[in-house]
């Protein structure tokens, strides 16, 4: 009997290792996806003249910084081969969700997808090196880390709300924002956890809602284009905001 | 999101939830059946030792009757997936180790193996490996259930004048507490459950205390 159970502790030993290793990886992944997170917001809100190309070297920058979690899903490769993925799927998951957050972010603002939510498919493809997929994705991580995009646009289309061209954009995102929602409702039952996220992306999307309408309602005291409002708020900010420059004087 | 996108998502899940619902229906069947071999294994408390071995008989076919259903759930399970359906049944696995371990122990008074359970008991294949196995964690919670029956089996026995059968049971589940000590449990449910067993096994030496004091059994040997 001693012998039995010398074996089954090795193998539980086996199984716990593989689980805490797996755990400190997923942990490294939502560390360098929040990271390049908050990488894409700084750059996107640069002063910049061509946004277009501002968003485009956001978009490049953040999928560079991913390599560094591609790295590490593809040294886990070997410990999730066959039918160890599923064992351990819920030590991946945290890490792998956040890494979907940012990676929808990055391709959302590359002027190269139309403001588009990146597919399952290109997901899956982005998880995989010359050998193929590290690892199955599932569809309750590609939708639950698309559902914290939501919450990610919400900042950036706020924090962009009073920049040239800001307005439009928060109502682009706003509408893109209901859409995911829409979208997401008929998962809600068969993914766990997809209906408490559907309540976060509600309430985000009222945020936005609410951003936007004020701008509406203050907008419609001046009977003015759109532009020659954005002008006259950059000219004011741009006087107060580099008091402490030498530009103006 | 894309339609196509959409749809494709949709399928994925429509999948997946056939595969539960088969799943479903066939812990439903290994339920009934479970039940009714715990239901036939509670009679061993009052079951004098001459008529222990007609009421194991009468489990055995319900028992091996459990293989329809290990094959049908590996049947069902996708490639590699064992382990993301695997809770669904884990209760009834468990409680058909229990039955398999305790007859063992009644028969033969000795612990029965793993891979006996598996291949001879449940029928479970080698080639299912990635589809329908038997992990150690859930043979060790049907241990644990055996021994927490075997506590209770103690103090019955003797009520029905079997003064050595306590004196076994004490022999047996110290011997496999020894073993469950080897082991390096995380905390989960299976911890705990074995931080339960010292209970049980005081609950054992009381009994074959109170025997002993008194006389009561005749040595072994």
């Amino acid at each position: 009997m001693q012998a039995t159970f010398q074996q089954f502790r090795d193998d539980i030993d086996q199984a716990n290792d593989r689980r805490e290793r797996l755990i400190k990886a997923s942990r490294d992944v939502t560390n360098i996806s929040k990271k390049t997170i908050f990488l894409l917001h700084r750059i996107v809100l640069e002063d910049s003249s061509d946004d277009r190309a501002l968003a485009a070297r956001a978009a490049s920058s953040a999928r560079q910084k991913l390599t560094e979690a591609n790295a590490i899903f593809a040294a886990m490769r070997p410990e999730l081969a066959g039918d160890l993925f599923w064992r351990f799927q819920r030590q991946v998951s945290p890490g792998l969700q956040e890494y979907i957050e940012a990676l929808s972010f990055a391709h959302y603002l590359d002027p190269e997808s139309h403001g588009s939510l990146i597919s399952y498919q290109q997901v899956q493809d982005a998880l995989s090196d010359a050998n193929g997929p590290y690892f199955p994705l599932t569809t309750s991580d590609y939708l639950l880390g698309l559902s914290d995009l939501t919450g990610e646009l919400m900042r950036f289309a706020i924090s962009n709300i009073t920049r040239r061209g800001g307005r439009p954009k928060a109502n682009e995102i706003c509408a893109f924002v209901r859409d995911c929602k829409s979208d997401f409702e008929r998962f809600t039952p068969h993914v766990r956890d997809l209906s408490k996220k559907q309540y976060v992306t509600a309430s985000s999307l009222e945020k936005i809602e609410t951003a936007a309408y004020a701008l509406v309602v203050r907008g419609s005291e001046y009977d003015l284009p759109p532009e020659m409002l954005d002008d006259l708020v950059a000219q004011t900010t741009s006087r107060f905001g580099r008091g402490d420059e030498d530009h103006d004087v | 999101m894309d339609p196509v996108d959409l749809e494709k998502l949709n399928s994925l899940l429509e999948h997946d939830v056939g595969v539960n619902e088969k799943i479903k229906e066939q812990v439903k069947e290994f339920d009934k059946k479970i039940r009714i071999i715990v239901g036939i294994l509670g009679k061993i408390h009052s079951t004098p030792s001459g008529s222990m071995p007609q009421l194991i008989e009468s489990v055995q076919p319900v028992l091996l009757s459990c293989r329809e259903i290990t094959a049908a759930i590996a049947d069902v399970i996708p490639r590699d997936q064992f382990w993301r359906w695997k809770d669904s049944w884990s209760n009834s696995i468990r409680a058909a180790v229990f039955a398999s371990a305790l007859i063992e122990y009644l028969r033969t008074g000795t612990l029965i193996s793993l891979a006996r359970v598996s291949s001879e008991i449940l029928g479970i294949q080698d080639e299912w490996k990635d589809r329908f196995s038997l992990p150690v964690e859930d043979y060790l919670h049907g241990l644990i259930t055996m021994v927490n029956e075997l506590a209770r089996y103690s103090v019955n026995a003797v009520t029905l004048g079997n003064f050595e059968e306590p004196m076994k049971i004490s022999a047996f589940v110290k011997e496999l507490f020894s073993g469950f000590i080897m082991l390096n449990l995380k905390n989960d449910s299976l911890r705990r459950r074995f931080d339960s067993l010292k209970y049980d096994l005081k609950k054992v030496e009381e009994v074959v205390y109170d025997v002993s004091l008194r006389k009561l059994a005749v040595p072994v040997k």
